[in-house]
C-alpha cells in the first residue's frame, strides 16, 4: 500500500521511447520530482511525494532504463539532453508550463541542463547530492577502472562494465551500501537494491557512457547559464559524492548551499523530513 | 539531543532504594512505568515527546537500571516493592490519579496497583503483558549453556535455541551477548537495528549480577493474577504485537476479556511496539486518556 495514490499517469513517447510519469496532488507551484541515475526509479522519491503532494502539484517520472518507462539500447539514448528532454515532454503531458526541479544526484545533471537551455519551464531547482563533475571523485573512487577486466575486484572496482554484465547483483550490493552509508538504513537498503534489481548491468552501462562526455567544462558552461533561484544540499557524510563539488556549484550559479550534517547521498531517503521541509520552504518562495 | 526536556525531575527513595523520576507536559498524569531493569526509562523515549504535548507525563527508572540504584539482593526487585515504587513516585509528583501504562512484566506491577489502589488508577494499558495466566513452564535459570555468540550484531538472527542464553550464568559470563541475543528477539520486525542497539546500550548500563538479584526475586503466579483481574475495575487497554516471540498474544486476550478492558492488536509488531511502531502506540495511548477523561467529564 502506497502513502498517496497519483492523481493520474500516463506514458510519453519521445523517439519511440516510452516514459512513465504519474502527477499527485494540487497547489502552486508544480514541483518536478526528476530520475537520477537509472539504477534507481521514481520510487526513490517515495517520501518526498505523500507530503510535498499535501502542498503542491507533485510530478515524477521513471528515468528511461528503469520502472515503467522503457530501457532503450546505446550510450547516446542516456544523454543528459536525452533526460531533460524526457523531463519537459513529462511536463508538456501533465499541463504543467513552468516547475520547480528536484534533483538528486544524476538528476543534477538533467536539472542543470534544463535551468541552463530551458529556464523558461524552470521557476527554481533543488540539487541534492548532484553528480556534477565540479570537484575530484572521492578518494575511495580513484580505483575504478571502467572497462578494465580486473581479478578479484573489490570496492569501488566493482564499477566496471564487466562486473555489471556478469555480477549485476554484487555491484547493486555494494553501490546501494555506499549509497545509504547511515547506521540503521536497513529499510533504505533494501528499497533501493530492489529498485536496481528492476533493470541491469547492460543498461547501467549505457548510462554510465551516457553522460562521459558531461565534463568539468560543460559543467561550468551550464552553471554560468543558470538564471533561477537554487538550493544546494549535500551531506557530510556522502560515501558517493564529493561536497566540495556542491559547494562548487553552490558557487558558480548563486544557489544557497545546505550542507546536512550526518547524511549520506540519499539523504531524502534517510532524512526524509529534513528534506521535505528545505524543498517546501523553497518552493512557497517560488509561489505567483 | 532530545525531542523533549523534562519540566521537573528529582529522586526518591523508598525502602532504602534511590529511583529517579521525570515529568513533563501538563494535564491529566500518564504514569510509564519501567519495566525490566534490561532497560530504563529511556525505553518510552518515542512516547514521552508526543504524549507530553497533550498530557502531563511521568516516567521513573526502578531499580537496577538508569539512574536508580542497583541493589544486588531480590526483594527491591519484587512485586510488593515494585508497586510502592509507583506509588512513591505518584506520591513524590503530587499526583493524585494517573492513567498507568506498563510494558511486559511491569503489567503485573500495574494491576497490583490498580488493585490495591484503585483511587490512584485512572485506567491501565497493558503492553504486552507478560502474566503468568497458566502453568509455568519449567525454566532452569542456572543451567550452563555453550553456544556461539550472537548473529544480531551483524545483522543476523539466532535460532530459538539460543533461549537456552537466559539464564545467571550466561549473564554472569556474556552479558553483552546475552543483550544482543535478547533484543534481537524483542524486535522480530525487519530493519530494527536502530531499536535494537537503543536498547543494548541501556541494557549495557548495568550488569549481569543485577539480573541474577532480580531474577531470585518470586514472580507473580497465576493465583495472584487471578486475584488482580477479579478486582480491577478501571478502564484497562491491552496492546499485543502479533508477532510478539516472547509473550503471546492470549495473554492481552485474557487481560481485555476479564476485565471488560480492551483490545488492540497491532499486526506485524514483536514484544516492544513501543520502540518499534510508535505511532500506532501513542494514537492508541491518547486515544484512551481522552476517552477516559472525557467520561468522567460527563458523569
Amino acid at each position: 500500500m502506497r502513502a498517496c495514490a497519483p492523481e493520474s499517469d500516463g506514458i510519453v513517447v519521445r523517439d519511440g521511447v516510452k516514459i512513465h510519469y504519474a502527477r499527485y496532488g494540487h497547489g502552486d507551484p508544480a514541483i518536478l520530482l526528476l530520475p537520477t541515475w537509472s539504477l534507481v526509479h521514481s520510487r526513490c522519491w517515495k517520501l518526498q511525494v505523500p507530503y510535498l503532494a499535501r502542498h503542491f502539484t507533485v510530478v515524477t517520472f521513471d528515468g528511461r532504463g528503469n520502472g515503467a518507462s522503457d530501457r532503450p539500447v546505446g550510450a547516446a539514448a542516456y544523454r543528459d539532453t536525452e533526460f531533460a528532454a524526457d523531463a519537459l515532454a513529462v511536463l508538456d503531458a501533465v499541463g504543467v508550463d513552468r516547475a520547480v526541479l528536484v534533483g538528486i544526484s544524476a538528476g543534477g545533471l538533467w536539472g542543470l541542463r534544463l535551468c541552463a537551455e530551458h529556464g523558461d519551464r524552470v521557476l527554481g531547482a533543488v540539487f541534492i547530492a548532484p553528480a556534477v563533475p565540479l570537484a575530484p571523485p572521492l578518494a575511495e573512487r580513484t580505483v575504478t577502472r571502467f572497462h578494465d577486466l580486473i581479478d578479484d575486484p573489490a570496492g569501488w572496482q566493482l564499477y566496471n562494465a564487466r562486473v555489471w554484465r556478469d555480477r549485476y547483483p554484487e555491484f547493486v550490493e555494494f553501490m546501494v551500501g555506499r549509497i545509504c552509508s547511515e547506521p540503521h538504513s536497513t529499510k533504505q537498503v533494501e528499497d533501493a537494491v530492489g529498485w536496481a534489481m528492476e533493470t541491469d548491468g547492460e543498461m547501467l552501462t549505457d548510462s554510465h557512457l551516457g553522460v562521459a562526455d558531461h565534463d568539468e567544462a560543460c559543467a561550468r558552461r551550464l552553471a554560468a547559464m543558470v538564471t533561477c533561484p537554487m538550493v544546494v544540499m549535500h551531506g557530510t557524510d556522502d560515501a558517493v559524492r564529493n561536497h566540495a563539488a556542491s559547494v562548487a556549484l553552490a558557487e558558480a550559479t548563486g544557489a544557497d548551499l545546505v550542507t546536512l550534517v550526518g547524511a549520506g547521498h540519499f539523504p531524502q531517503v534517510r532524512d526524509p523530513v529534513r528534506v521535505n521541509l528545505i524543498i517546501k520552504r523553497f518552493a512557497e518562495g517560488l509561489r505567483r | 539531543m532530545r525531542a523533549c526536556a523534562p519540566a521537573a525531575d528529582g529522586t526518591v527513595v523508598q525502602d532504602g532504594v534511590t529511583l529517579h523520576y521525570e515529568v513533563y507536559g501538563a494535564g491529566a498524569t500518564v504514569l510509564l512505568l519501567p519495566t525490566w531493569t534490561a532497560v530504563h526509562k529511556r525505553c518510552w523515549k518515542l512516547q514521552i515527546p508526543y504524549l507530553a504535548r497533550h498530557f502531563r507525563v511521568v516516567s521513573y527508572d526502578g531499580p537496577g537500571n538508569g539512574r536508580a540504584d542497583r541493589p544486588l539482593d531480590a526483594d527491591p526487585y519484587g512485586q510488593a516493592a515494585q508497586v510502592a515504587y509507583a506509588l512513591a513516585v505518584l506520591d513524590a509528583t503530587h499526583t493524585e490519579r494517573a492513567v498507568v501504562v506498563g510494558l511486559s512484566r511491569a503489567a503485573n506491577w500495574a494491576l497490583g496497583l490498580a488493585a490495591a489502589h484503585p483511587s490512584r488508577v485512572a485506567g491501565l494499558v497493558a503492553i504486552s503483558p507478560a502474566l503468568v495466566l497458566g502453568k509455568l513452564e519449567p525454566w532452569d535459570l542456572d543451567a550452563r549453556a555453550d553456544l556461539p555468540p550472537s548473529a544480531v550484531p551483524l545483522g543476523g538472527r539466532d535460532p530459538q535455541a539460543h533461549w537456552a542464553k537466559y539464564t545467571r550464568p550466561y549473564w554472569l559470563e556474556h552479558y553483552d551477548d546475552f543483550l544482543w541475543f535478547f533484543f534481537g528477539q524483542c524486535f522480530t520486525e525487519p530493519h530494527s537495528t536502530k531499536q535494537i542497539e537503543d536498547a543494548v546500550g541501556w541494557g549495557q548500563e548495568t550488569d549481569g549480577a543485577v539480573l541474577v538479584a532480580e531474577s531470585h526475586a518470586p514472580r507473580p503466579g497465576k493465583e495472584s493474577v487471578e486475584e488482580w483481574l477479579a478486582r480491577v475495575d478501571c478502564p484497562l487497554l491491552a496492546i499485543h504485537g502479533t508477532d510478539d516471540g516472547l509473550v503471546p498474544t492470549d495473554r492481552s486476550e485474557q487481560l481485555a476479556a476479564r476485565t471488560g478492558g480492551e483490545l488492540a492488536l497491532l499486526r506485524g509488531a514483536g514484544h516492544l511496539p513501543n520502540a518499534r511502531d510508535p505511532v500506532r502506540v501513542n494514537l492508541l495511548i491518547k486515544d484512551f486518556v481522552e476517552r477516559i477523561h472525557h467520561e468522567s467529564a460527563n458523569t
